[in-house]
């Protein structure tokens, strides 16, 4: 069995990817998929910590935390659809308006 | 006793007449002007019956009542006071009379007659106050319907400045006022009331109160007080240098005039040092020739004979007949004050002095405006180079302004005595009372001839001002075109009457009157008042020894000598012609420049002092700390913040991502500072 921490610095890399993406990508529907990745990085370290300590909360709690990723995205991509109705494009530095 | 109960209608008829004139003046015959002449009326009634009582008992009334705190309302009917009612409630009731037909032609009369309603009820109320608070309501009023009045013809732009001016030169004077009273007040408070012992109600505005603690009241603070009440008396009664506004309180109707030159107004500020004369006496001396005189009664003394004399050599180039007559009030009301002043050697006989001619003052001055009214009435100018040979015309008018004029030059026999009285008008009797035993016992006493050389100078100019407005309106041939015509009865009645007055009512109550004004105030009290600042003054046999022992024959002639010689001086040149008037009276002749333009006083109050120094230095000066030292400040800091908002506002981008970096790196770098430090 793999230490927990290889789980860990997979989880790491994955939420640093999502997190670069979200600071550097123009485009809206990047932007939620770099959200979705730095969520399951998240989710990797419950379970992996969850199966290290033979405990069942940590599944429960990724459970609740994919559920949770899914309204997310249902709302967020419904925003993206709106913006690219008005815009025609979803590019969100585009989306400058609530400013000075 | 029933008078008592019923004084308090004397200053509430005219409040009555004023509001009823006001609200149904428009629907009743002569604009409602019957209604203040009854309310006067009664007024006066009820003003001889107070006078009756005190003339018979000797005891003034007192009526009085809490207002607040340690003040109070009331009223005080002493003989100074009721001497003033009478002389107010009657010529008033006269020039109400006279202005039924003076004004039947004006629109506007109901307001008038309220005016004047309200204008004599607040003078009344200055009379009878008991107390010094409630006296300065009363004078304040006054001041409101002198510019009422004097702006009357509103639409004017001309009568409108003149109100203005009036108002706000007299409101000097009453600040003055006011701050004396703040600070008499205080002194009350602080040095007088811990020396009230026992339940008794003491109010401590009240004259009473004041003049038996003047002793606890520090002298210096004394002086202060005194110049202050004077300075209000120098804006109200038109004492040099605040003056200005009275000639130009002719633009109201002339009735208007009347009132305020004879009957109210301007004679409130001579009032209001005699009422306060207790206080004056006591104010520390100053020393001259050896006997030490109180200080303020000094500057009261100067001030009113130097304004005597300022104001009557103007009288002598006016043209208009009723600038002529303002200059001479104002001459006049420094004589009241000069007699005041002289109270600084011979004591309280000096308010009776002052008193005496402020009554006959006010007859032949009110007589005096009147006729010039009649005048004005019939021929429409104001211009005496316009009038000349009207006595053809207008005998009544012309008679009655020659007796008024006999009155105001000061006409009479002297040496001549029956039974203690002079013979001579009124204004004789008064005017040479004021400078024999007035200035010239000073100038005896203190070796000091100023104030008599300006009693004696300003008496022959009067005489001369005063022949030359008649003269040049009443003789000679007519210089213009006009038709003019009698005044009616009402006007010409009234003037008759004062005529009467002016000529015989100084003879007839000399000695009575005197007597009775001068027990206003206890002779003792008043030494004993004197003898706190140090002062000394004389009694009456002192008075009266100086008076018959030494003095020269000369000084008895001297006032008369210049009256008849102005006079004649007068006839001379304005009714024979024997000297050309152009001759001297020309724009080359320097003197005559200077008097013509009122030695300037325009340029020096409008040019200099307020256009030059309080706009030019003053005003700018604020303007400039205000709008760049006070506002910079404050618009600096402002612009300072918003400055640093503008460059700092450009953070918030609107871009999400901006945030979300920030918000990243704000957390790495919190995890760096926390892993150096060992916390992670």
């Amino acid at each position: 069995m793999l230490p927990v921490s290889y789980y860990l610095i997979v989880a790491a890399i994955i939420f640093s990817i999502g997190a670069y993406g979200v600071m550097t990508l123009r485009s809206g529907i990047m932007i939620m998929m770099c959200v979705e990745l730095m969520l399951n990085s998240a989710n990797i370290n419950l379970i992996a910590f969850a199966s290290h300590f033979s405990q069942v909360n940590g599944h429960v709690f990724v459970l609740f935390s994919i559920a949770l990723a899914a309204a997310e995205a249902a709302i967020g991509f419904a925003i993206l659809m709106s913006i690219f109705r008005s815009k025609n494009n979803v590019n969100i530095d585009n989306m400058n308006i609530l400013r000075w | 006793m029933a008078v008592d109960n019923i004084v308090y209608l004397i200053p509430a008829l005219p409040v009555l007449a004023f509001v009823l004139t006001l609200a149904f003046g428009k629907k009743l015959p002569s604009g409602g002007g019957y209604i203040p002449i009854l309310a006067i009326a009664i007024s006066c009634i009820i003003s001889i019956l107070a006078f009756l009582q005190i003339y018979k008992t000797g005891t003034p009334i007192e009526v009085s009542a809490p207002w607040f705190s340690v003040l109070n309302v009331g009223i005080l009917i002493d003989p100074l006071a009721s001497v003033m009612l009478l002389m107010v409630t009657f010529v008033s009731l006269l020039i109400h009379i006279y202005a039924i037909g003076y004004m039947a032609h004006d629109p506007a009369k109901p307001r008038y007659f309220a005016e004047t309603a309200l204008f004599t009820a607040a003078m009344l109320g200055v009379v009878l106050s008991d107390n010094i608070l409630q006296l300065f309501i009363s004078w304040e009023l006054v001041g409101l319907c002198s510019y009422l009045l004097i702006g009357f013809w509103f639409r004017k732009p001309t009568a409108a400045a003149a109100g203005k001016k009036a108002f706000l030169t007299t409101r000097v004077g009453d600040v003055l006022f006011l701050a004396g009273i703040v600070i008499l007040y205080s002194n009350m408070v602080e040095h007088v009331l811990p020396h009230i012992t026992g339940n008794e109600t003491v109010y401590l505005l009240q004259f009473s109160t004041i003049f038996e603690n003047i002793h606890h009241i520090p002298s210096g603070q004394l002086t202060i007080i005194t110049l202050l009440f004077f300075g209000g008396a120098v804006g109200k009664s038109g004492q040099f240098p605040l003056h200005v506004w009275l000639p130009d309180a002719m633009e109201g109707p002339t009735t208007v005039s009347a009132l305020i030159h004879a009957a109210t107004m301007v004679t409130a500020g001579v009032y209001l040092v005699a009422r306060t004369f207790p206080m004056f006496i006591a104010s520390p001396g100053v020393e001259l020739a050896g006997i030490t005189i109180p200080a303020t009664l000094t500057v009261v003394a100067y001030i009113g004979g130097f304004t005597a004399l300022f104001a009557s050599t103007m009288g002598l180039v006016m043209n208009d007949i009723k600038r002529v007559l303002a200059f001479s009030t104002i001459s006049q009301l420094g004589y009241m004050m000069l007699a005041l002043g002289m109270g600084s050697v011979i004591g309280a006989a000096a308010v009776g002095f002052a008193m005496f001619h402020l009554i006959n003052h006010a007859f032949f001055k009110a007589c005096l405006f009147l006729c010039a009214g009649s005048v004005i009435h019939s021929t429409g100018t104001n211009d005496l180079r316009e009038m000349g040979g009207l006595m053809s015309k207008m005998k009544i008018t012309g008679i009655t302004m020659l007796f008024a004029s006999l009155a105001l030059a000061g006409i009479g026999i002297p040496f001549l005595k029956i039974a203690g009285t002079p013979i001579g008008t009124s204004g004789f009797v008064s005017k040479d009372a004021i400078i024999v035993e007035g200035t010239y016992v000073f100038a005896h006493m203190t070796n000091d001839w100023i104030p008599f050389a300006f009693g004696i100078l300003a008496a022959l100019l009067t005489a001369i001002y005063t022949f030359r407005l008649w003269f040049m309106a009443f003789t000679g041939k007519p210089r213009q075109e006009r038709h003019p015509h009698e005044s009616p009865a009402t006007m010409t009645g009234v003037l008759s009457v004062l005529a009467a007055f002016a000529l015989v009512f100084g003879m007839l109550t000399f000695v009575p009157f005197l007597d009775f004004v001068g027990h206003t105030y206890d002779h003792h009290e008043i030494e004993h008042l004197a003898g706190l600042g140090g002062n000394h003054i004389i009694d009456h046999h002192e008075l009266h020894h100086i008076i018959t022992e030494e003095t020269s024959p000369i000084i008895f002639l001297l006032p008369v000598i210049v009256g008849v010689g102005g006079l004649l001086l007068a006839w001379v040149i304005y009714n024979r012609r024997w000297i050309n008037v152009a001759s001297i009276g020309n724009m080359k002749n320097p003197l005559f420049v200077i008097l013509a333009k009122r030695y300037y006083q325009h340029e020096i109050f409008i040019e200099l002092i307020s256009l030059k120094f309080t706009y030019g230095v003053l005003a700018l000066t604020s303007e400039f700390s205000d709008r760049k030292i006070v506002d910079g400040i404050i618009n600096g800091i402002s612009s300072f913040f918003i400055g640093g908002a503008e460059v700092l506002k450009k953070i918030q981008t609107g871009v999400v991502q901006n945030y979300a970096t920030a918000t990243v790196l704000g957390v790495g770098l919190l995890a760096l500072i926390l892993s150096f430090r060992g916390v992670i």
